[in-house]
């Protein structure tokens, strides 16, 4: 390869004029392109479930065809929708609080080296702790109500938030400080301008993950002990062998976990729309 | 090897001790004597050593010398950003412990803020001032045609040019209006094109504002052409090896660069870096413009 600076000098050019070209045609092939693969793939698994499941008679309450699990989708859709709600709101209300928590943890580490060093061990070490074997103390402590299901969301989803954060505040680049520092700026600015700004990305990498983990914390929170939520309809479900409901359940709790993760995306563009610009030029000029 | 003066010199040479010139021109920055350690696995790293160094009011001062020769570390300390280990940094003649925010510094690299766009990444330095926005924008968007970014105001960084990058870059240390300006190698990462285009145009922008300049170079030709006088350093420990005054007549032009005089100035910085130095050459990168490097030619 003797032109080897050409040759990735054309590889260079290709993202850029991507990122130009607003053609809409392209733009929809290109989204073909890539959702076509995966969507085959689950058509192909679901069609061999069904298939399986017809050709060998296995019984109904073992493992349900995917027809069936739509079909109960369908007719209990106002049983499953009041759950999928409870849960819902154990979700928002106990990732909304690991956000808060979090975030200002995080910033309590980054510009106070005590605060560090006392708390940070600490936070490491909560991740040891088994949170499924948290979850029945806090039900003798705080009873049944929709807090425990929170704490658990909470603790559960925190720490992505926590450690990306942290991370995120002291990636600033040092001699960006420096540069603020010789125009005069104060310890809080640099906090304020440079560091908070930097760790942006990093918050919401921690958020894609947390949002995610958050909805295990909620199932969890419901299995040790609710009267409603969908982990609360599974546990009582299984019992029964109502197994394709236990099913609908597990499809909409994925669901719920795409979508929201699709929302911390999407969240991140709108947020940080340099961001993407950055990664782009990176790609282009390949540095 | 002590300073020693090539060319005609004017008031470079300044005598120790008292006299009424020298209590006219009061250098505006003054080291004397500096030397900086740095501490590596225990043991003291010497990186400067007795470095004397003056600038005027209103000069155009150039160092130039070897890779690791200690040039940033000359400017980080008089930006404050560091402090010597050895020697006193002074300012109009007195001794100055609180130059950080006083003193104009521009990095090679641009540092530019990603999610500020350039005007807001030009004015940083007036807001962290404290000075009104509204205002530092109006003033702001006045010079926005002079540094050729007219039109990209609303952008941000990542969508420009090197070359763009940097004259925000400068654009944020003219705004923030300190008297003496540091810029460690402004231009190194540019192309050559770019780099010589980017020259010329702050030889204008100097010579019409007339600011305090100190610049770190390792491109012999950028130092000759725009200093008023340079500094040649030996490689590390740094030192002083030669001061030269560059006495081409103002307003530069870029042409310049093919006068006898202009080479033979050119060449006596060159002799200078090379003589006693066998681990640093200079060698020609094939545009007509020396540079020191390392390692064997």
């Amino acid at each position: 390869m003797r032109e080897g600076p050409n040759t990735v000098y054309m590889e260079a050019e290709e993202p850029s004029q991507r990122v130009t070209s607003g053609v809409l045609s392209k733009n929809y092939a290109s989204m073909v392109l890539q959702w076509a693969p995966p969507l085959a793939l689950i058509l192909v698994a679901l069609g061999a479930w069904e298939g399986a499941v017809r050709l060998f008679h296995v019984a109904r309450w073992l493992l349900p065809p995917p027809s069936s699990i739509g079909m109960e989708l369908w007719e209990s859709r106002s049983l499953l929708l009041r759950h999928t709600w409870v849960t819902l709101e154990e979700v928002f209300l106990g990732f909304a609080l690991a956000l808060v928590v979090g975030i200002a943890l995080a910033a309590a580490i980054a510009y106070s080296r005590i605060v560090e060093r006392a708390a940070y061990p600490f936070v490491i070490a909560s991740q040891t702790v088994p949170i499924i074997a948290i979850a029945p103390l806090l039900l003798i402590w705080i009873g049944y109500g929709i807090w425990p299901k929170i704490i658990v969301v909470t603790l559960i989803s925190f720490f992505p938030i926590v450690v990306n954060t942290v991370d995120g505040l002291k990636s600033a680049d040092p001699d960006m400080l420096n540069m603020m520092r010789t125009l005069g700026a104060r310890r809080w600015q640099l906090f304020t301008k440079v560091q908070v700004p930097s760790s942006v990305p990093f918050l919401f990498s921690g958020i894609r993950v947390g949002v995610a983990l958050s909805v295990i914390g909620a199932v969890i929170g419901e299995w040790v002990g609710a009267s409603a939520g969908l982990g609360y309809l599974m546990t009582r479900s299984a019992p029964q062998f109502l197994t394709d409901r236990v099913f609908a359940s597990i499809f909409i709790l994925s669901a719920m976990g795409i979508t929201l993760f699709a929302l911390a995306v999407l969240a991140e563009r709108y947020a940080i729309p340099w961001y993407r610009r950055e990664k782009q030029d990176k790609a282009i000029k390949g540095r | 090897m002590w300073p020693v003066t090539v060319g005609m010199t004017s008031n470079a040479e300044h005598t120790p001790g008292e006299g009424p010139r020298i209590e006219l021109a009061k250098p505006k920055i003054e080291l004397d004597g500096i030397g900086k350690d740095f501490v590596v696995d225990r043991n003291a790293l010497p990186v400067l050593r007795d470095v004397d160094l003056s600038v005027h009011e209103g000069e155009f001062v150039s160092i130039i010398g070897p890779s690791g020769c200690g040039k940033s570390t000359i400017l980080n300390i008089i930006a404050g950003l560091d402090e010597p280990t050895r020697g006193e940094v002074r300012t109009d003649g007195r001794p100055s412990a609180r130059r950080l925010g006083a003193i104009g510094y521009m990095h090679q690299k641009d540092l530019l803020l990603p999610w500020r766009t350039v005007l807001d990444n030009a004015i940083l330095g007036l807001e962290l001032q404290g000075k009104p926005k509204s205002q530092s924008r109006s003033r702001a968007l006045e010079l926005m045609d002079s540094f050729g970014l007219k039109g990209f105001e609303k952008n941000y960084p990542a969508l420009l040019s090197g070359g763009m990058r940097q004259r925000v870059a400068f654009l944020r240390t003219v705004l923030a209006d300190h008297q003496v300006i540091l810029l460690d190698e402004p231009f190194g990462a540019l192309d050559a094109m770019t780099r010589a285009n980017m020259q010329e145009w702050l030889l204008q922008l100097w010579e019409s504002w007339g600011k305090t300049v100190i610049l770190v170079t390792h491109d012999v030709e950028e130092a000759v052409l725009l200093s008023d006088r340079v500094y040649v350093l030996t490689a590390r420990p740094g030192r002083v090896k030669m001061e030269l005054s560059v006495d081409l007549p103002r307003p530069r032009r870029y042409e310049m660069v093919t006068e006898e005089s202009f080479v033979k100035m050119k060449a006596g910085i060159i002799a200078a870096l090379r003589d006693g130095n066998t681990r640093n050459w200079v060698v020609d990168d094939g545009n007509g413009i020396p540079t020191v490097a390392e390692g064997q030619p």
